[in-house]
Parts: structure tokens; sequence; C-alpha cells
């Protein structure tokens, strides 16, 4: 299988002296689905910002579905990588939601008409079909979740990036949440402390800390290695057993 | 924790025939319309009643409740205030219509008060129509068909749809400082409720960047625009436009 995201020795230093990244280097095949595990303040939002090219000047490689970046390719890694931020409200902004989900496709070059098909197939995607006339900020938590994502979703994206996905999220949402994402058949980014989840949609799951990747194997392996969950701050919720992991 | 304030919008239910009209005509007609009482003369007969039919049949068509007229009237209050000291105080070469008690009325007095209350009330309900027939974002909508800057059209959508959100905000910066024992009252609530705004500043500050970054991350490029939506002529809305003009227009030149 191809590499589809390659990065390698990504560095990225914030203007106030602050290193959120050091010499960070990873890849992902086609169609995988790969956690980021870590505690707060680990560099995990900052390293998905990059994903995007959103932060600017950094040192290092990445390379997105054969894309360099560069200013030129910019707007192509944009496309190809979809990114779902923390919180809806940041992400929703347009008067009515089939607007804010159409915003994306426009910006990438979509006629008007393809865009809208493409909303209203995003927004069947996540459920939230029958809501595109609606105001973004009189929807719940839950829906304006879904429709982040259907925002996401609509300009086609070759690799999802979410950034905690499941917080905030009622435990019927949180699993609503999970079958839309198991459902989609494209390469996926989870960046979560919710390690059930990891476990339930990434086979692998990389483990940052310190911005540094701690880390690299199978979800499972990582969940079931004590001293690495407690060196980076990671514990299981109460009464998770391990047979969930494999393990009787 | 995010709960969803419903901030009260001034557009009515009701459907009216107003409701489902391009909402560029609509503000375009108001604007002329309220050009044109503005510049009418109010010692003219004609055009003072040729205003007010026009003004009330819009009114009527908009089949907004009389409470609710009356109340969103409650504006104009400011302006008729002022306009009840004129007749006291304007005058031209000392033109004294009335003595009562000593107190001198004016008679360019008069014609001013009434000149504001008429202009005022009919400019008011004018604006009181529009708002009541046409959403937030029909206004804006109808301003970007009117081709008001790209710019402004984005400000003013990004206010709509934030306001809540910040007042939200607000409102459990407030709670959590009631629950650490805050009392609102006096000088003393000041000091807190000011650091508590700085606060928000900076929060929508920090939203906004955050807001700017999702968007530039789903390819934004400067350029905002909303879709396109469908919506009715309105002949007879035009008709009226177009009288309350040429009233304005044949007493100039009768």
């Amino acid at each position: 299988m191809s590499k589809y995201l390659k990065i390698n020795k990504l560095s990225y230093t914030y203007p106030d002296g602050h290193k959120a990244l050091k010499e960070i280097s990873f890849s992902i095949e086609k169609g995988e689905s790969v956690a980021i595990l870590g505690p707060n303040g680990a560099g995990k939002t900052t390293l998905i910002l990059h994903l995007n090219g959103i932060l600017g000047k950094l040192t290092g490689e990445i390379e997105v579905d054969g894309l360099e970046y560069s200013t030129e390719n910019i707007a192509k890694i944009r496309k190809t990588v979809g990114v779902v931020f923390q919180d809806p409200d940041d992400q929703l902004f347009m008067p009515t939601v089939l607007e804010d989900v159409m915003f994306g496709p426009k910006n990438f070059g979509y006629s008007n008409e393809e865009s809208e098909k493409n909303a209203i197939e995003a927004l069947k995607m996540v459920g939230m079909d029958n809501f595109q006339d609606r105001a973004p900020h009189h929807l719940s938590f839950g829906q304006k979740r879904k429709v982040a994502i259907a925002t996401v979703l609509a300009s086609k994206p070759k690799l999802l990036v979410l950034d905690e996905p499941a917080s905030n999220l009622d435990p019927a949402s949180r699993r609503d949440l999970i079958k839309i994402l198991m459902n989609l058949n494209i390469s996926i980014i989870l960046v979560t402390h919710d390690l059930p989840m990891a476990l339930e949609i990434c086979d692998r799951s990389l483990v940052l800390n310190e911005g540094m990747i701690k880390e690299d194997s199978l979800t499972k392996n990582i969940l079931k290695n004590e001293e690495l969950m407690k060196e980076n701050r990671l514990e299981l919720p109460y009464g998770f057993a391990l047979h969930h992991l494999g393990e009787e | 924790m995010y709960s969803t304030t419903h901030s009260h919008h001034l557009s009515l239910h009701e459907e009216s025939s107003l409701n489902v009209i391009k909402p560029e005509h609509k503000i375009l007609s108001t604007f002329l319309i309220v050009i044109s009482i503005a510049f009418s003369d109010v010692e003219n007969l004609f055009q003072i009643f040729s205003h007010l039919i026009i003004v009330f049949w819009i009114l009527f068509t908009s089949k907004i409740p009389s409470k609710t007229y009356f109340k969103r009237l409650a504006i104009d209050i400011p302006f008729i205030i002022f306009a009840l000291f004129l007749p006291f105080i304007s005058s031209e070469n000392n033109d004294l219509v009335y003595t009562f008690f000593g107190i001198e009325v004016f008679r360019t007095g008069l014609i001013d008060m009434f000149s504001i209350l008429f202009k005022v009330t009919l400019g008011v309900t004018m604006g009181i129509v529009l708002t009541a027939v046409t959403s937030n974002i029909e206004l804006i909508y109808g301003l970007q068909k009117l081709k008001l800057p790209q710019i402004i059209i984005a400000i003013m959508s990004f206010t709509i749809r934030y306001i809540d959100v910040f007042i939200d905000e607000f409102k459990r910066v407030k709670i959590s400082m009631r629950s650490r024992g805050y009392e609102e009252k006096g000088l003393k609530g000041l000091k807190p409720m000011a650091y508590a705004s700085g606060a928000m500043l900076i929060r929508g500050y920090e939203r906004g960047e955050r807001v700017y970054l999702s968007m530039i991350s789903r390819g934004f490029n400067g350029s905002i625009e909303l879709k396109e939506r469908e919506y009715n002529n309105s002949p007879s809305l035009i008709f009226l436009t177009i009288a309350s003009i040429i009233v304005l227009i044949l007493d100039k030149y009768s």
C-alpha cells in the first residue's frame, strides 16, 4: 500500500518560544485509521493544524497524497485533508446548516449545484439532511458536531482529521458518531482522550507527549502497557475490562 | 455546558404577503419611502395624507398585531419628548400664537414639533414593518443583492451568528461569579464586571481566531456568499414606493 501521509522530522515553535512539536516522523497508509493519544498540551492540536497547512512556517517535511507542503499546493492539501475542530461553534458560522456545509466545496471550486449536491450527500451521511434550513446555533451540541463533520465531508477529503470529536457528547450521540466514522470509507486521524473510542475505530495509535512521539503501535497494545499509559498521563475508564482488548 | 439561548428576533412568524417578497425590494422600498417622508413638507396636507395612506397601507398589509406595533413604536418616545418642548423654544421673528400663564407658544415650534412627530413616527413604522416581515438572514441576503461590500455582509452575518454564543458565554461567566458570592449591586459590583467584560473581549478575540482557522482549513479565500433564495416580486410595494416619491416630486414642482 502507498504511504498516504508522510511526515518527516516535523518541528514547530510558537512565536512565544514554546516548542510544541519536536522532530515528529510518522506515515499513514491509504484507508488506515490512526488515533493520536496524549495528555493536554502534548502538541496534538498543533500537529492537526499542520496537517492542513494552517500554521505556516515549519521545519521538516509533510507530504499528503503525493503533494509536498508548499504555497502552490496548499489549496489542494486543504481539500485533501479535512479537519473537524474541537468546538463546533468555531466551525459553523453561516446562517443556515446547508450554507455552512456548502462553504467548503464552493471555496474548493465546485459549482453551486455540485456544492449543494455534495452538501446534501454529506448531511445524509451524518443523518442531518432534515436540518438543511435550520440555523446552526439553534441545534443541540451533538447535532452541531454532526453538521461540523458534514461541513468537512462535503469537500470530499481523502483524509479526515478529528480533534476530540467525542468531548461533551452524551453516550448516545457518541455512539452515533462512532457509527458514522466507522461507515466512512476514508483514512481517519482521530485525536482523542476517549481511549475506548480510539480502540473501536483505530487499529493503530500514536502516543504524543511533550511534542514527541513516544509510541507508535497497535492501539490495544498501547492500552495494555500500563507503564507507558502512566508515563503519558493516559488512563482507561473505570470498569473498562481487559477482555475488551482481547485478553480474558 | 452549552445551553442555547434563542435571542429575541424582531421578525414575526405570522405570514403576510410581505414576508415572501424579495428582501432587496423591501429594503430599497423602505429606504426610498423613508427618504421621501423625510423630505416632505408638513404644511402640505396632500403630502401628509398621501404618506399616511401609503405607510398605513403597508402596515396593514404586514399584519403586525397592533399590540406588537405600539410596543415597538416606543422607540419613538425620546423623539416625542424632545419634540414636545419645541413649541416653547423654537421661534422665528417672535411668531407668538398663544400665551398661557406667561408661557409662550410659537408657530415655528409647533410646525417643527408636528414635523418631527410625523416623520419619526412614519419612519419608525416603516422600520418596524421591515424588521417584522424580514428575518435577519433575509436582511443580509437583501443587502448582498443590493451589492453591499462582501466584507460588510460577512461582518453582519458573523454578528448575528455569534451574538447568541457570546450572550450564552457571558451568562455562564455571570453564573459562575454569582455562585462564588458575587452581587451585582452598587459600585463594588462594577469592578469584577469590568474584569469579566475584559475576559469576554479576549475570549471573543480568540474565538474569532479559531473561526478564522476553521474557515481557512475549508479553503476560505476572502468571499462569503449566501445561497440563492427564492422570493416573490411585489408589484404593489413597487407601486407604493413610486407613489411615495411622486408625491414628493409633484409638490416640489407644483
